[in-house]
């Protein structure tokens, strides 16, 4: 127990500095997710019947193929047919990132559809076009109306980054992996890891929680 | 709103950048050896989170004496052929046997060590080769070595009657030996002594595989990497370095 634990203390910077990729892994999947997550769910709300079905498509394959799936047919099989030269971990980012743009979109599709549809006929007899409207009137109520969701994607996401250890992107995973082989010391190191992602989660649940209070549109009742 | 999406466009550019960057800005050549990251004594990753073994150390030495920069890149051990086609990595040089299968798909260069195949065990494990092969025993092997081809081959499709356990790493079997899953684990007798140093577990003998070469692999059509590599493998083998790293790493 205590060799574990001297073992453990040991490798703890080399784990730790498996944060750094890990987090990076994070930020460029939410950051892709939320850049496409929004304009497929306004699409999907506001959009005309082909474009909602194409948004159907997208979302039904990247919530439907696994993501272990998904990072290998990525990493192997379309690098190799479209001959691109992709890092492991521009694959684990991109492919994340498709897959939170599935969810995200729910998730922003869900706060649109919470603001009254007054506030569109409003915008509209006030002489708005549509696109101003949902720019300046739906989005921003409908951004701040699902905070709690997002932070709920962003720990998915986190522990899903996990997996990308399988295309040999070194994150706290990998790190935790390759000092157990070293040493055999499997059961302290795994129990570290899993406590560092816990600690990551937390940390970023906060901050959202934060954000979700400093964006709270007062007045409307939750 | 148009801040917040500038700020994000901003975070995607610059992960994206960060994370690629690595990967295009390298003015001198730089050849990338795929290693397999959890092979004690030939290739894993030591305390500082470097890549080192027998087979990385031996590989920085031919890169400094032939005049070429190595990184080392830790690669599924499953994919390490598929990836060194896909010209992911440049090499491989992290003990892996010839076999004329193989061969097929990749060139090799000299060998540089002869291994052969052993079962591990627990210590308190009382039974010979045979008996541990026999109905009813759960044995282990790493994934995508020769040893798990050969025991598919050669031992379950003539009638063997124990059941396979595919492990993504040796050490990996070692650990379920050590936890009961398994009986036994089939692996190189360099790796086994490896474990044998650090955990209560035993080499009961050999498999019964022919024994077996280590040599680097390139591409096919990288013949004059091919020629460097032997170059500096002949030279490395003669010098004193040979014997010291033999000596440093347990490598007999």
């Amino acid at each position: 127990m205590l060799e574990g634990l001297t073992i453990v203390a040991g490798a703890l910077p080399y784990l730790l500095g498996g944060c750094v990729v890990t987090i990076s892994v994070v930020l460029g999947a939410m950051a892709l997710g939320l850049a496409l997550g929004i304009p497929l769910a306004v699409g999907q709300v506001y959009g005309p019947r082909w474009v909602r079905a194409a948004i159907g498509v997208h979302v039904w394959f990247f919530r439907g193929v696994p993501l272990l799936v998904l990072l290998f047919l990525f990493y192997f099989g379309l690098c190799a047919f479209f001959d691109l030269n992709l890092t492991a971990f521009t694959v684990a980012i991109i492919v994340l990132g498709l897959i939170s743009s599935a969810y995200q979109s729910q998730i922003f599709r869900g706060g649109i559809s919470a603001i009254p549809q007054g506030q569109l006929k409003a915008a509209r007899a006030l002489g708005m076009s549509d696109a101003k409207a949902i720019r300046s009137i739906i989005l921003p109520q409908a951004l701040r109306l699902s905070v709690p969701a997002w932070s709920n994607e962003y720990s998915i996401v986190l522990k899903d980054s996990a997996v990308a250890y399988a295309l040999g992107v070194t994150d706290i995973m990998a790190r935790a992996h390759f000092v157990a082989s070293r040493t055999y010391q499997h059961l302290p190191l795994y129990l570290a890891a899993g406590l560092i992602f816990l600690v990551l989660t937390y940390i970023g649940l906060k901050a959202l929680k934060i954000l979700e209070n400093k964006v709270r549109i007062v007045g409307y009742s939750y | 709103m148009k801040r917040g999406m500038a700020c994000l466009g901003m975070i995607l550019a610059l992960v994206l950048l960060l994370g690629t960057a690595g990967a295009g800005m390298a003015e001198e050549k730089e050849y990338i050896n795929g290693i397999d990251p959890n092979f004690p004594p030939y290739a894993y990753v030591n305390k500082n989170g470097q890549p080192d073994g027998f087979d990385v150390k031996a590989l920085d030495w031919i890169a400094k004496e032939m005049g070429f920069k190595v990184r080392h890149q830790p690669t599924d051990w499953d994919g390490i052929i598929p990836a060194l086609k896909a010209k992911k990595i440049d090499m491989i040089a992290s003990g892996m046997s010839v076999t004329e299968k193989r061969k097929e798909q990749v060139n090799f260069t000299d060998f540089y060590k002869e291994i052969v195949v052993v079962l591990l065990a627990g210590n308190d494990c009382s039974r010979t080769v045979e008996q541990i092969l026999a109905e009813g025993n759960l044995v282990g092997v790493q994934r995508g070595t020769t040893e798990a081809s050969w025991m598919k081959d050669n031992l379950l499709k003539q009638g063997a009657k124990f059941e396979l356990r595919e492990y993504d790493s040796s050490p990996a079997a070692v650990a379920d030996i050590l936890n009961g899953r398994i009986v036994a684990a089939a692996m190189d007798d360099v790796t086994a002594l490896d474990a044998v140093k650090k955990k209560p577990v035993k080499i009961v003998g050999p498999l019964g595989m022919e024994e077996e070469y280590f040599a680097y692999a390139v591409r096919k059509e990288d013949t004059q990497l091919l020629k460097t590599l032997n170059d500096g493998l002949k030279r490395l083998m003669a010098s004193p370095y040979w014997d010291e790293l033999k000596q440093q790493y347990d490598v007999q």
